[in-house]
Order: structure tokens, then sequence, then C-alpha cells
């Protein structure tokens, strides 16, 4: 069958010749202008902030109370004093946060991807049932003693022991009479809505909870607040990524007597790379970038760089906004070297997986 | 900036040559860490942080300052202090915030200290903030800064349209009105009559209690304008509130379109550009004009101590009648003044459950900020957000002229703080337990959704009539009634 | 897992009386299944779900700080009347005041569906908890038609919770909008693919208090870049804060600018691992572009839009920096979402009704997002 006439470029009009494709695979010239164009005003959308906020981190308080004044040099003369004052003068503070954002992002996001990969292995290759009626016993028991220790103020590691004492043993003496079971879906929805949860619900226990164990303003506690904040799409993402392998290499790996550590750790792992990069990436990114929670649980000495943001609105003196941007643009640098390093691992998977498919 | 560095350096070193000045003894808190915490930036804090190196080498105590975002402050300070973190030995917060503190057993009573404390001068300290650093009698504040809000006018401004500056709030409405419009920077821009900072959840709340205290407070601070102070009911949902609300509102007119996403830093950002004709404001502009980024109103912005209302409320009956000497004995030519001691002022207290010798080396700190020799001139740099509550700050203009104040500008800047700071007819602020959801939360929000134009005025100040009757059974109406008597004892006579 | 041949030929594996000595790793083997899968369960046991029910107990009780402590007073529902009847009623749902002909118009048609929606499901069989679930999607958006009509649609203002259903459904819509609409730009043969990846991914690693701030600055008509713009088309003396919807949108404005790379990345992957084949048969059949991309693009990216659309309409219904830091929830409380809601009521002590409100957020969270999953989604899946 020859080619349609639109194909045949001997035979086209001037509207055909702007409209239709030259060939397959490629565009119109109309369709061209109007992508690139729609693409160029979007970027240009998404520059113009960042922009703004690098340019003003250079500006004196008068280049910004007296009307905007746009192009460094040519507006207006740019001043260092903004990151003067944040990495000269205030340093100490300055790298103590920095640090702080550090240790905490990263130490949440390696202990969220390891708890959050391995359980969604779990879910996506082993099969679970527990039973409706033990969860159901636990909530009951947990919600009395907690009633007693909120309501009636009594000691709470009293009434955590006789709440754990009392559901073991109902779950032994009634375990048996249960038989409605859940399954590996009703687990995963489980802990995927948690991320439902609006984080203001549970601050004020949790804040309470680590004041009694004095993990307020250190960096654990924010550590483990950050985990469980993202475990949830930690698991969703991988459970994805997991259930997309094929079964037959890791059953072929446990006929040849691999544990299953082994082939979580060797075979499935590396095949996932790429998926493993992004969900890692966006993690860190969540948590560099988390103020919610480190403004409750921090004081002083664990304070995070998003806190350092909110600081400089300082009330009454009105918004530094020079030094705001400062931080601003000091607080994206790592998380672009970051996203660069990731980015490797990411296109070099996907390259891998369009030859294999 | 290198400048205070280079000078907070001179005096350590200066300190340690010569054995210190401090009242503390060399070397005496050797090994102690006073761990401060307040709002955040160079406002307030700053200061604290290089008075703070000179109090280490003066006295080995070593001061940590910890800033928490404003709006989060009081809630760490009370949920560390009431739950036994105890991470924070002294908080410096608005002074109104201590009573509940006070109520609740967490502040160390500095009386024993005050008595053998030589250095303090307590007699030197403005009568109102004097009373106000006691709480049932007892020392349990110190003060450093001192607030009240007063009205400002550009004063080339008003003179080159002929005006005379604002007695009654009326008058600031007809001068917003008159000049409104004009160029007061000489940018070729129509730049704005009033500027108020009208945001939520900012400071809004403060300016219309400045509005309002004149037209409900007649006899002297100990009458308030917020309470019966028999009952606790409400004494919001009247004709002189209403009259407050309505101006507050039609001030809108003559300002900048934003105003109502303004907080105080936006204003001030635009007073210092020159864009403002009258501002309601704490202490801060007189200093502030003569920072070098207000080039364009130094020396131009005059204070008036308040403005007053020729109407007052008759409270029997909810409405407005004519000023008489009876119905207002303080008022001077039938207008009745009322200044409104805003926010009271910044105050360090100390944390009850600290241990002994860190108490001791904080009480030393505080009471090192509020020595005349430190806090004199700390009052009269702007941006520490310090202002004048020493008699001795505010009797001698030579200190200001020092600091850069055109001669007139300091007379009438002094006069008019003078003049607040002595007016028996002052009104207090909020201090009673929950004093923040009263005016920050109830009030905020219902004044907020009324500019918005989301309710009407009546509704506006039955929603608050409500909502302070809801707060004050939540805390125990008797207990209410016994804190605001106490509260009202603070007095200028 | 290993065989009996290589037990007999490992004698130092052999314990006293020739049984199997376990190693370290066999015995992390044998109890794989809980050492996988209890760490994520137990931390999300501490973190999550006891300081959930924690905090049911909180919002059933009015809390005071005192003395050394808390005094926690038990008032049962108290805290939600007030939402729904109470003083809080304006703050919350928004005003009533005469429900207008088109309000009882959409309330009574809405109704007339779900009716219609139950009889359908009826005549299908009855199970228990299709039943139920129906019920309560039911009953939720009947409740929210109510809402809606009696306020917006009557001319009257409403209050957080439509707000926060306002920045999540038009918020989302658009954003999804766009998010593919750029996607499938780029799957375009272009050049610059990946600058245009990379560019665009940018927005998303800001803080997103960096981002509320930013666009306050940029927004700001007195002093932002935007001012000489705005004068020329003459709204010089119109402020966007003072205005209630014109507030919400550049608060949309803002959260798009922030999150319509996700949206991006997301959806250029599952446009770009379409086969092409497909595609270009199609292009050679004579297909128009509009016709390749409904029955052949569209049917293979729906689950992924699907989940996509999940996790964003979730993270949006936790809105609040970026109301609070532009906006600081106003004018009035016309741009307060939920989450800032409980946040104010937290700042002014007021614990209860802070986590009252919060939980609400969860219901209505809750509800939505499973009905959408489970009535939309699905059913989409089912089909293709």
């Amino acid at each position: 069958m020859s080619a349609p006439a639109k194909y045949d470029l001997s035979r086209r009009s001037l509207f055909e010749r702007l409209f239709e494709p030259p060939r397959i695979g490629a565009m119109a010239p109309a369709t061209k202008v109007i992508v690139y164009t729609v693409l160029g005003l979007w970027t240009l959308f998404v520059v113009f902030p960042i922009y703004w906020v690098v340019v003003t981190s250079f500006k004196l308080p008068q280049h910004v109370n007296e009307g905007p004044v746009y192009i460094p040099f040519v507006d207006y003369m740019p001043s260092l004093h903004a990151w003067q004052a944040l990495l000269v003068t205030d340093f100490g503070d300055t790298l103590r946060s920095y640090i702080n954002s550090f240790v905490v992002s990263i130490g949440a996001t390696v202990l969220c991807i390891i708890i959050g990969s391995m359980a969604a292995y779990a879910l996506a290759r082993m099969q679970y049932k527990p039973k409706l009626g033990i969860i159901l016993t636990f909530v009951a028991v947990l919600l009395a003693a907690l009633v007693v220790t909120i309501l009636a103020g009594v000691d709470w590691k009293l009434t955590m022991a006789a709440a754990l004492a009392v559901f073991f043993f109902l779950a032994r003496a009634l375990g048996k009479h249960f038989k409605a079971t859940l399954g590996n879906g009703d687990i995963l929805f489980w802990i995927i809505s948690q991320r439902i949860l609006p984080p203001i619900v549970v601050i004020i226990p949790i804040y309470l909870m680590f004041q009694q164990v004095g993990l307020i303003d250190t960096h654990l506690g924010l550590i483990l607040a950050y985990t469980v904040g993202n475990l949830p799409i930690a698991v969703w993402l991988m459970y994805d990524f997991f259930s997309g392998l094929p079964i037959e290499l890791e059953e072929s790996a446990q006929l040849d007597g691999a544990t299953r550590f082994g082939i979580f750790w060797e075979i499935v792992l590396p095949l996932t790379k790429p998926g493993l990069a992004a969900t890692t990436l966006l993690v860190l990114i969540l948590n560099w970038n988390e103020y919610l929670m480190a403004v409750f649980l921090s004081t002083s000495k664990a304070q995070t760089m998003p806190i350092l943001v909110a600081a400089m609105n300082a009330g009454d003196r009105g918004i530094l906004w020079w030094t705001m941007c400062v931080v601003i643009v000091v607080m994206i640098l790592p998380v672009i070297a970051m996203a660069v390093i990731l980015q490797r691992f990411i296109a070099k998977g996907v390259l891998l997986g369009a030859v294999k498919g | 900036m290198s400048f205070r560095k280079m000078m907070a350096c001179a005096l350590m070193v200066g300190a340690s040559m010569f054995g210190a000045a401090a009242s503390a003894g060399a070397g005496e808190y050797d090994g102690v860490t006073v761990r401060i915490m307040t709002r955040p930036g160079k406002v307030i804090a700053q200061r604290l942080i290089d008075r703070g190196v000179e109090f280490t080498a003066a006295t080995g105590a070593k001061v940590e300052v910890a800033e928490v975002p404003f709006a989060e402050l009081f809630q760490k300070i009370q949920t560390d202090w009431s739950t036994g973190t105890n991470s924070v030995d002294v908080g410096v917060f608005a002074a109104g915030w201590a009573i509940e503190l006070a109520g609740a057993g967490l502040l160390e009573d500095m009386t024993p200290y005050v008595a053998k404390d030589t250095k303090l001068d307590e007699a030197d300290i403005a009568p109102y903030f004097r009373a106000f650093q006691k709480i049932g009698g007892k020392n349990m504040l110190l003060m450093v800064d001192g607030d009240f809000q007063m009205v400002y006018y550009r004063k080339d401004v008003l003179e080159a349209n002929g005006l005379q500056p604002p007695k009654t709030w009326d008058d600031y409405l007809a001068v917003a009105k008159a000049i409104h419009g004009k160029d007061m920077n000489g940018d070729g821009e129509a730049d704005y009559g009033s500027c108020i900072f009208k945001k939520r959840n900012a400071q809004s709340y403060f300016a219309i209690q400045t509005v309002a205290a004149g037209a409900v407070q007649t006899q002297g601070t100990t009458q308030g304008f917020h309470f019966d102070p028999d009952t606790m009911k409400p004494m919001v949902n009247n004709e002189a509130w209403k009259a407050a609300f309505e101006l507050y509102k039609e001030t809108g007119k003559y300002g900048p379109p934003e105003e109502l996403n303004f907080d105080i830093g936006d204003t001030r950002g635009l007073f210092k550009a020159g864009r403002c004709g009258l501002l309601i404001e704490w202490g801060d502009p007189g200093p502030m004009q003569i920072e070098e980024d207000a080039a364009a109103i130094k020396g131009k912005l005059f204070a008036v101590s308040a403005l007053g209302w020729n109407k007052v409320l008759d409270r029997a009956t909810g409405k407005l009648v004519p000023v008489t000497k009876e119905n207002a004995p303080y008022s001077i030519d039938g207008v009745n003044y009322a200044p409104f001691a805003a926010f009271g002022g910044w105050a360090g207290a100390i944390n009850a459950k600290s241990d002994p010798k860190t108490k001791e080396a904080a009480y030393a700190f505080l009471s090192y900020m509020n020595q005349a020799a430190q806090s004199n001139v700390d009052v009269t740099i702007g941006w520490t957000g310090y202002n004048a509550y020493r008699n001795s700050q505010l009797d001698n203009p030579d200190l200001w002229i020092k600091a850069g104040f055109p001669a007139d500008l300091a007379e009438n800047y002094l006069g008019a703080v003078k003049g607040a700071l002595n007016n028996p007819n002052m009104a207090s602020d909020f201090t009673l337990p929950g004093a923040q959801q009263y005016s920050g939360v109830v009030l905020d929000t219902e004044l907020a959704r009324y500019l918005a134009g989301e309710i009407t005025v009546d509704e506006a100040l039955a929603n608050i009539e409500a909502g302070w009757e809801q707060i004050t059974e939540d805390f125990g109406r008797d207990k209410q009634i016994e804190f605001y008597k106490l509260s009202l004892g603070v007095s200028n006579k | 897992m290993a065989s009996v041949d290589t037990i007999a030929a490992r004698p130092d594996l052999q314990g006293p009386a020739g049984a199997m000595k376990e190693t370290w790793p066999e015995w992390f083997d044998r109890h794989s299944r809980h050492i996988f899968i209890w760490p994520a369960v137990l931390m999300i046991l501490v973190f999550a779900i006891f300081p959930t029910i924690a905090s049911v107990i909180i919002a059933l009780s009015r809390i005071r700080f005192a003395g050394g402590g808390f005094q926690v007073r038990f008032v049962g529902l108290q805290n939600f009347a007030r939402q729904f009847v109470g003083n809080d009623q304006i703050h919350f749902l928004g005003r009533f005041n005469q429900m207008s002909a088109l309000g009882w118009i959409v309330s009574l048609a809405v109704t007339a569906a779900m009716v219609w929606w139950f009889v359908k499901f009826f005549k299908g069989g009855f199970n228990l908890v299709g039943f139920l679930g129906r019920v309560i999607t039911a009953g939720m958006i009947i409740g929210l038609t109510l809402m809606f009509s009696g306020t917006l649609l009557s001319g009257n203002a409403w209050g957080t919770l439509g707000t926060t259903l306002f920045y999540v459904f038009v918020g989302c819509s658009l954003q999804f909008l766009i998010g593919l609409g750029l996607a499938f730009l780029c799957s375009m043969p272009i050049r610059g693919k990946s600058f245009f990846r990379v560019v665009f991914f940018i927005p998303l690693m800001i803080t997103p208090l960096g981002v509320g701030y930013a666009f306050r600055m940029i927004a700001d008509t007195n002093k932002g870049p935007i001012q000489p713009f705005w004068k020329w088309v003459g709204l010089e003396n119109f402020s966007w804060a003072a205005d209630p919807w014109a507030a919400r949108i550049f608060i949309i404005v803002g959260d798009s600018w922030q999150w319509i790379p996700f949206i991006f990345v997301v959806m250029l992957a599952a446009l770009e691992s379409i086969p092409r084949d497909h595609v270009e048969a199609a292009n050679v059949d004579g297909a128009s572009s509009w016709q390749i991309f409904r029955e052949i693009t569209w049917p293979q990216v729906i689950p992924i839009a699907a989940t996509v659309m999940l996790i964003r309409v979730i993270e949006a219904f936790k809105i609040v920096d970026l109301p609070n830091i532009m906006t600081s929830g106003g004018p009035g409380i016309a741009t307060e979402s939920m989450t800032l809601h409980a946040v104010f009521a937290w700042r002014a002590n007021d614990l209860g009704q802070s986590a009252a409100v919060a939980y609400l957020l969860l219901f209505v969270t809750v509800v939505i997002c499973a009905s959408f999953f489970n009535y939309v989604v699905l059913k989409q899946l089912r089909k293709s």
C-alpha cells in the first residue's frame, strides 16, 4: 500500500506543509512551534521565582522596599550583606542548622528506605493472614489504657505494661475463636493510609511521648518522627516496583539455596535500582523540607534549616527578605546535588529497562 | 554589623581587663549556663546575645539564646516548663503572658533577689512598669523593654498642608483623608494617608485596642476596658467599641490597598521609605527614623502620646455620651485620652525549676540588662526593639541627641513617651490567663473578618463577646475575676 | 533451604545427635517473614496509631496547662458539636442564611442522583460491606452538597471545610491537566528533553515554606516584580490579598507551581513507557493525534494517573504552609484550610478543638479518597 497522500511530499499544500508531520515520528512545523512555545513559557514560569529569590539575596533593604529592581549591576548594585550576615556573622547558627538538617534527613531517609523496602518486599512476596479479632482486641486494650492514662492520670509506664499483659492474655485465650483474617492487600492499605493522617493530629501526643523519654530536641527523635512520616510513601512506591519484577528469577535463586535476605539484597534490589533511586530522592526531599514536626519536636540544639527560614520572619522587624532568600538558596543546593547524583541511577536504569524490554 | 561585633569585643576586652562592672563578681558563675528562649531576629534576641558576651566575660556564666518563631514562643515555653522538660532557664517574652505562668507556679519569685540588688535602681523604672514587674505583690519579671502604642505623624507633610497634629480619632481620619494621595517622599508617586498593620494573626488586635481604649476607659487604669471587674462580663458589645471598629475600618480608605495583608514589617518598610502620613505604632519608629535606611524620613516623624475621644461610653446604657469632667475626670479640653500599653513589653522571667546556681546567674543577667548603664544605651538604638521604660532614659535628651536625634525630635519624642507613661488613665493590655486567646485569637479573628467584609460590626462584637465568655468559662469564672482584679491593680497613681 | 546431601557433607554444621545446627543467616531466614515486616509495623503502631488514638481522647476533652502538668476534662462530643452547630459553625462550615433557588435545585438533584445510585446497587444484589460503604459515601456527598448550596450558591461565605475542598478539587484538577499536558508535550520528539525534565523538577525541591515566602514576595503588588504589569493593567488599587477569591486563587497558583512538577515527572515516565510501535502504526493508518491519545495512550496511563492523583489529593488535603505564610488564613478566614484552622487552635492552647478539627479532616479525606479509589479508579481499571 502506498503511503497516504499526506506523506507524499511532492503533493502537499501550504496548509499540509505547516500542520502535517513530514514523516512518521516527527512533528509538523506548526506543531513544533506550539510545543516549544508552551514549554518555553512554562520554563519561564518555573524559573522566574527562582531567579527572583537568587537575585533578592543580593539586595539591600531599600532595593526591596522601594519597588522592584530586576537585574543586578543594571538596576541596582548587588551587595553581599545578607550572605555575610548568614555565613560569616551568624555562621555558628547557620552551620548548626545545616548539619542538623543533613544528619536528620540522611538518617531518616536511610532508615525509612531500609524498613520500607523490607516491608514492601515482604508484602509483595510473602503471605500474611493477621486475624481481625486480634487486631480489634489490640485496639480496644490500647484505647482503654490510654483513657486510663490521660483521663485518670495514672502513670503511663504502669498502664502500658498492664495493657501489654492483658493483650497477650486475651490473645492467647481468645485467639482460637477468631476466624476472619485480613490479607496482604489490607496491610498494604493500612500502611499507605497512614499518609492520609494530617501530622497535626499526632504531633501533640508524640511530643508528650518523646518528652517522657527525653527525645525532644535530639537528632534521634527527629529521625524517628520523620521516618514514620514517610514510611507509607516508601512502602507504596517500592511495592509497585517489586511486584513488577518477574518472580522466576527469585524462584530459581531459591532453588539454588539462597536465603531470603540474600535474594533480597543481591538480586531484587539491584534490579529495582532506578525505582530505589527515585524513591530515595523523593523521601530525601520530603525529609529535608519538613517543617511542622521540626518546630514541635526541637527547641534549639536540633533546629533544622526550614526553621531557620521561618525565623527570618522576625515579626515586628518585618520579613528579612534578603537573608531569607540566602537561606532558601543555601537549602536547595544540596538537594540539587543529590538529585544530580541519583539522576544517573534513574536514567541508567531506564536505559537498561528499555534495552531489556 | 561588624561595628557591633567590634563593640562587643572591645567591651569584652575592657571588662576582663578592668575586672568587670557587672553586679556579680568575676568568675562567680563559672561553669553555669543560662539558657534563654526568645523570639528570633536581631530584635530583642541580638541584644541579649551581645550583652551575654559581656556578662560571660564578667562572671563566667555562659549565656545561650535560643530563638523560636514568635507565634510559637509562648507555646514552647509553657510546654517546656509545665511538662517538666526544663530545657529553658529564662524566657524573654511578652510581660502579659507571665500571669498565666505565674498562676501555674512556674515562675521563680525574684523578690529576694531584688531586695539584695544594689544596682537595679527600681525607683528609676516608670511607675507603670515597676508595678508591671510584680504579680500578686511579688517581683516575677524584669523588663527589658517598655511597650505602649502612640500615634506618629509626618510633621513636614502636615505643615505643608496646613494641618494640625490630630487630637482625636476623628481628627486622625480627617488628616488622613486630607493628605492621602499626596507625594510624601518626592518620588512622584501618590502616597498613603494612614498605614496600619491590619493583617490577621499579626499585630492588628493591638491597634484596635489603642483606638478603643480612649472611648471606654475614663476612670484610670484600675477601671479597665475589657471586662466588668465584678462579673467578668465582656464590655465589648457597645457603641464605643462599635465606633472604634467602624473608624478602624474607615482608615482603610486612606491607606495602602494591601493593608489587610500588611503586618508590622510591611508597614515599617513603607514608612521608612517615606510613604505614610500617619501611623499607629509602638515606640520604635522614634529611634528607627535615624537609621541609615530611613533617610527619607529622618527627623520628620513626630509622636503624639495618644489620641482621644470626645464621646465616651456610659457603662449603664452602653451608649456614647459627650465627655464631661464628671464622667471623664482625666479628660483635657473635652477629650478623654487613654494610652494603651499594648503588649506590655518584653520581660524576662526565670524557670522556678532550674537549679539554684543557674537561677542566681539568670537573675544577675536579667538585672544587668535592666540596669540603667546598659538599658539607657539599648533603648536609643532602634534595631534592638527595646523601648524606653526608665525615667532616666526620658529625662535626658542628651542621650538621644548623642544617638543621632535632632533636638526638636528628641524633645517631642520624649515628651510623648513621658506623657503616656505618666498618664493616670493608661489602659492595660490583657494580663490574665488566656490573654493570648482573648486578644490574639478571638478579637483578632473577628476583627479580621469584619475588615474583610465577611461579617457586620454588630456580629463581630457579638462573636467577640461570646468567644470571651467561652474562654472565661474554660478557665473558671471565679479564678478569672480574681486574676483580672489583680491585673488591674497596676496603676500609675 | 539447604538440601539433605549438603547437611551430611558438612559435619561442622551438625550439632550433637547429628541434628542440624542453625547458623545466623539460617535463623534469620526462618524468621524472615517476621523480620521483614515487623519493623515497619512496629514503627507505625508506636508513632502513628498510638498517637492517633491518644488524639481521639484529646479531641473528646478540654485540656488546660496547670501547675506541673495538664488538667484534662472529658466533655464528650462538645468540640465536634461546636464545629457543626455551635460557636464555630460559621468558621468551619460557613454562613447559612436563606438557601437560594439554585441551592435547592442542586441539592435535590444530587440527592436524587444518590438515590438512583443506591437503586442500581440494590438491583445488583446486596452485600453488607458494599452497602455500608455506599451509605458513608452518599452521606458525605449529600452533606457536602448541602453545605455548598447553603453557602456558596446562596451568596454566602463558606468556612474552612469549603476552602479546603476548593484547594483539593480545583487545585488538583488544574495540576493534573497542566501536568499531563506538559508531559504529553515533552513526550513528543523534541530536543532538550532532559533539560526540560531537570528544570521542571526543581520547584519540588524547594521547601514549601520557601515557596510560600517566595510567592508572597512576588505577588506583592507594591514592591514585587509584577508591580509594573499590575499598574499597566489598571489594577493598581486592587489588592489580591484583600479579596477572598483572588487570595484563594493565588494560593492555588503557588501550590500548583510546586506540585505540577510531581505530576509531570510521573506522567512523563508513564507516557514514555508506552511502546512506540503502537503509536507509529496508528500514525501510518492515518489516525489523528487526538484519536491516538484517546484510544491508545490514555488507557495505558490510567492506572498510573490514578495512583499519582490519589497521592496528590491526599497531600493536598493537608495544605497548611502556603495559606499560613501568604495570607495568614486571611482576608478574614477566606484562605484558611482545615489544617491551618487546627494549627491556630493549637496556638491558642485549645488542644481539644485542634484535635477535633484535625479528626474531621481525617474523616473527610479518608471518605473522599476511598470513594474515589473504589468507585472511580477501580471501575476504570476494570473497564480497560
